[in-house]
């Protein structure tokens, strides 16, 4: 049961399922885009984020037991409502860990590889970062170990919600269930996630549940009058994988050294914050959004 | 490093190649024809909101353009089946390189380090003042 990894149990399905999505795709069968050098960019930050969250694996296991030698209770994981509890539990941690990694530029730097793909289909679930382990968000999840929750069922857990996860990259599925879509994250849900336009932006931070962006506001339907486009709000004009992993911590060390005095807003700030204002936040971008709808859409007059 | 763990990545990377050939094979990316007037337009009015475009000028491949805004030059270049764009300052559009057809804008950004733009002769004769 330790020996249990979700995800490389899943990886010839993985295999399977993109090689499924291209042909039908291919057959006119299926909606979807492959583009060649996007692919081969999202598959190979795929294959080496294995390798570099080994890096600081040892790190985060120590710091796993550690916490966990510290435990408030004792929480047997043969014990179906253990399991029924982290699962509500992770779930709620990623939700909060994927909006950080949204609304703040340290930890954007590393999650924003998974968003630098103009494609959703299935290739893109497989860009993942390298540098998340650096990045320290793991730290997140070590309250579940604190409370007792062994770290073998933290660590399945987690796999769980990585691998649930990779089916919703996918344009070849419209709508699930209206009880489905309700509850569960889903591939319309998760488009709206990676769309670029600015009325998608900041939403949908689910791993799971959906339940949790409607719990605390950040839920935005996809909407059929406004087809999503993928990827950043600056688009990357480069496939040179090194530039994909690691062009937002570059980009945010070259402001320190040019700015140090804004060095904690150009950090924590939001992504695209600068001092002088002379950049778009996903804010001002909502906003001016909203201002051109609202002129292009000017209150009807009373009585029609 | 273990065998296993060797062995696996070796797996993996077998596979990533088949799937990336395969994906190449499918010839199944976006249509991108070239960029005319009309699109480049909606693009950059896309990437830009709000902005001025004085002047536009389409690549002649139709893989790209190039907008005045104001004091700002708007570049917009093909990447794979979409588009990426940034803005730098007009005059050092301006003074980018021009050889052979080809006009090589440096974007100074590590996730977009240089577009390339064919246009017929640059700086533009007809520059509005
Ligand atoms: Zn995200
Ligand atoms: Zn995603």
């Amino acid at each position: 049961m330790k020996d249990f990894n979700p995800v490389q149990l899943a990886t010839p399905i993985f295999i399977v399922t993109i090689i499924l999505e291209i042909v039908l795709a291919r057959l006119g069968k299926a909606k979807a885009n492959y583009e060649a050098r996007d692919t081969a960019v999202s598959l190979g930050m795929g294959l080496f984020s294995g390798a570099a969250g080994l890096l600081t694996a040892g790190l985060v296991v120590a710091s796993t037991l550690w916490v966990y030698e510290h435990r408030l209770f004792e929480i047997p994981m043969t014990a179906i409502w253990a399991w029924a509890a982290i699962f509500l539990l992770e779930d709620l941690t990623y939700y909060w860990f994927h909006r950080l990694s949204h609304e703040r530029r340290f930890w954007w730097a590393a999650h924003v590889n998974h968003h630098t793909s103009q494609h959703y289909n299935l290739s893109t679930a497989l860009r993942q970062t390298w540098t998340g382990g650096v990045a320290g968000t793991w730290a997140l999840w070590l309250p579940l170990a604190f409370l007792g929750f062994p770290p073998a069922m933290i660590a399945i857990q987690k796999g769980i919600s990585l691998v649930y996860q990779y089916w919703i990259h996918t344009e070849a599925i419209r709508r699930m269930p209206k009880w489905f879509e309700a509850v569960f994250n889903t591939p319309s849900h998760h488009r709206v996630h990676h769309a670029r336009n600015p009325r998608y932006l900041d939403s949908n931070y689910a791993g799971i549940l959906i339940i949790w962006d409607r719990l605390f506001g950040t839920f935005q339907p996809e909407l059929d009058e406004e087809p999503c486009r993928y990827g950043t709000v600056k688009n990357l004009a480069t496939f040179n994988i090194l530039r994909v992993a690691f062009h937002e911590w570059i980009g945010m060390a070259a402001d320190v050294v040019r700015h140090p005095r804004h060095a904690l807003g150009y950090i924590f700030g939001r992504p695209g914050w600068s001092h002088d204002g002379s950049r778009d936040t996903s804010v001002t971008l909502k906003a001016a959004w909203r201002q051109q709808q609202a002129r292009a859409a000017p209150e009807p007059e009373a009585g029609t | 490093m273990d065998k296993a763990y060797l062995i696996q990545l070796a797996a993996s990377t077998a596979a990533v190649s088949v799937l990336v050939g395969l994906a190449a094979w499918a010839k199944i990316a976006r249509p991108v024809g070239p960029l005319n007037l009309a699109r480049a337009q909606e693009l950059l009015s896309e990437e830009f909101p709000g902005r001025s475009l004085d002047q536009v000028w389409v690549a002649t491949d139709g893989a790209g353009a190039l907008a005045r805004s104001g004091g700002m030059a708007l570049v917009l270049c093909r990447v794979g089946d979409g588009f990426a764009a940034r803005q730098i300052p007009w005059a050092q559009a301006v003074s980018s390189s021009f050889r052979n057809g080809r006009l090589r804008i440096d974007l100074s950004d590590i996730s977009a380090p240089v577009a390339t733009i064919s246009l017929p002769s640059w700086p533009p004769k007809d520059l509005a003042a």
